[in-house]
Order: C-alpha cells, then structure tokens, then sequence
C-alpha cells in the first residue's frame, strides 16, 4: 500500500494502540457511572477514530456528540481561538463532558475549547487524549486521561492526517521528512 | 460486556460487522483502484464508527470528510425536508465522492445528499451504507455499496441511536418494542 512507503516508523503499533484504548475504556469505566450519563464531545476530523474504538469498550450509559473547528490562519495561533464549525446538538449545562481528543500539541486550542464549554456550565469537564507532545507544550492544560506521550515528531495515522492523508492508517507512524517538505 | 436489558437480540454480531466490513472495503478499493481523489463523506452522527473501520480496510488513497444534518421535524415520521447543518471542508468538484450512511431507511436523506452533491460536479458521486431497510423505503435510491438488508425492526448500536443511546454498542442489536413504544427515553 502506498501511503505505508511514506511512513518512516511505526510508533505505536495497531496491538499497542487497542491494547491501550481498552485500558483507557476501563479508566473511565471506573470514573463515570450511569447516572454521570457523561457526553462525549469529539473534536473533528482526528479523534473520530479514537471516539469509534474507545467508545466501544464503555459500559455505562453515554452519550456523544460533535465539534468541528478550524483555525482562523496566521495570527490566531498563539491565542488558540478557533473558528467552530459545528457545534455541539447537545446543551451541555449541568452534563458531565469529557473531550476526546486525537492529540494535544500545544495545548492552545484545548484550552480555548474548555474555556468555551466551561461557559456553559457543565457538571464537569475532562479531557481524553489519545496522543500528548508534552515537549511541544506552550500552556499547560490538565488533561485527565492520555493514552501516549509521544515525542515531537510528525506524526500520522489513526485519525491524525498530513494534507488529509494518512488519516486511516490503523498505527500510529512518524511520517518520512521528505514526504512533508517536498510539499512545503 | 452484558448485554442492556433494552435489546430484544443480536441482529448483527460484532464478527458478522468486521466480515463485511473488510469485504465492502476490499471491493470499494478494487473499484477506487485507478481513481484520484476519492472523498468519503460520513454523515453525522450515525456513520462514525462504520467510517472509522471501512476507512481503515481501505487500500487506496482517499479523504476522510463529515458532514452533519438534521430533519426539519423531529417526529419519527419524516418528509424528506432536511438541513445541512455542517457542509464537506472540501470542494467536492472533480472528486470522486462515496457517500458513508450507516442506515438507509425512506431514502429521503440519501437521495437528498445525492442531489446535493451531484450539483457541485464530482467526477463520479457513489454511496455505501451499512444497512437497508427495504421495507421502509419511500422513494428509490441506489445503494451501490451496502452492508446489509435488515427487516424493518428499530436497530442501535455500531453508531446507530434510539434517543441517544445504545449508540456505541459494537454490535447491532434490535430495540425491543415496548422501548421505542414506551414514548419518551
């Protein structure tokens, strides 16, 4: 398959990554009951396929519901605030939320988005990332749950894209430097 | 994983999903085989999980795009009138674009989505859906890629709802009727 001659590692093997997604299922098992009826908000494109395997393995009642967003360019980047594309069906006051996440790089649009959902009154808020590059932090955020911390390399597959592919990739790899500079 | 009381039975095993599964993936990469720019579109809620797993079989190059929608009236019986609430992020013209439904049931939002897109000009327009619904269908589509033929039964699970739940169970199970006939969740 094509896009797999790209990729220059695997990271995090397609065993490694579900083993994980069952371990984080049973953590929020284990945090949520059926009365919490918790929302799962899952930020668009990248975490679709995370939300698809860990939601999988939930054993209490949940729900789950959407936003899509998209950075307004150049300038907005270091104040995270991202344009929504959708938002949520769902009136989360009084709901306990917990965001899934594909991966936290920076930190500035998770932030902004709890900012956001924070206003509208919650229960409570947690966030659930697949992926975490504490090296490329710039705010700290607390995140609750993270299935790996991974190094600041380019990385793909899982839901996580360059230029749109590579997204259904079901390992996590390190994409080939010249695949990304070529299109620079 | 016990099953919730709500579900009567197992209509569809987790392993006759995966089977299919692979089996659509492998004949959409076959026919995709040649084309650039083939674009999936999953529409929201329901096709996530189905996208998720048919993506991953995928042998060929292709984007991932969701779009969300909603019924004008939020009656179980519906007219056909539906809301674009979150368009494609991609211009669709001169793509290839398979359309990713979990359930097919009136036919009134497929063949909405197909006339939607149809109109921007994509080099081939296409859709698959996991399942069908035979019975319920008010007016004629084509499903050239489908998972599935299902008595007209109501089904959650594998992205599928009643009022929001059961949604993510990893099979399709059928709801028993004094649920849905119970009136509010």
């Amino acid at each position: 398959m094509g896009l797999r001659d790209d990729v220059a590692k695997i990271l995090i093997s397609e065993q490694e990554l579900q083993a994980r997604v069952v371990a984080l299922g049973h953590g929020l098992n284990a945090m949520y009951t059926d009365a919490d009826r918790p929302l799962l908000v899952c930020v668009l494109k990248g975490a679709f396929m995370f939300l698809a395997d860990l939601t999988r393995h939930l054993e209490m009642r949940h729900e789950v519901d959407f936003m899509e967003i998209s950075s307004y360019g150049a300038g907005t980047v270091s104040s995270g605030v991202v344009r929504i594309l959708l938002d949520l069906e769902c009136n989360i006051e009084g709901r306990h939320v917990l965001i899934v996440e594909d991966i936290i790089d920076s930190g500035r649009t998770l932030e902004y988005i709890t900012r956001n959902l924070r206003t509208r009154r919650p229960a409570s808020l947690r966030v659930c990332t697949l992926l975490s590059k504490p090296s490329r932090r710039e705010i700290d955020v607390p995140l609750d749950f993270v299935g790996f911390e991974v190094p600041d390399e380019f990385v793909i597959g899982y839901g996580l894209d360059f230029a749109e592919e590579y997204r259904n990739l079901p390992f996590i790899g390190v994409l080939k430097e010249e695949v990304y500079q070529e299109r620079e | 994983m016990k099953i919730p009381s709500a579900i009567e039975r197992v209509l569809l095993s987790e392993e006759a999903i995966a089977a299919r599964v692979r089996d659509l993936a492998a004949q959409i990469s076959a026919d995709y085989a040649d084309a650039d720019h083939l674009v999936l579109v999953g529409v929201l809620k329901g096709a996530f999980i189905f996208m998720a797993d048919l993506a991953r079989q995928l042998t060929v190059v292709h984007h991932v795009d969701f779009i969300a929608l909603s019924s004008y009236n939020r009656g179980a019986v519906t007219t056909g009138a539906v809301r674009l609430i979150m368009d494609t992020r991609v211009n669709v013209t001169g793509r290839h674009v398979l359309i990713v439904e979990d359930i097919v049931d009136t036919g009134y939002t497929l063949e909405y989505l197909l006339r939607t897109f149809h109109a921007r000009h994509p080099a081939s327009l296409r859709a698959c859906a996991l399942l069908s619904k035979p019975e319920r269908r008010q007016t004629e589509v084509l499903v050239d890629y489908l998972g599935f033929e299902i008595p007209d039964v109501w089904v959650v699970g594998y992205g599928l709802d009643y009022a929001d739940r059961f949604r993510t169970l990893p099979y399709i199970g059928a709801l028993k009727r004094e649920v849905h006939e119970g009136g509010k969740k």
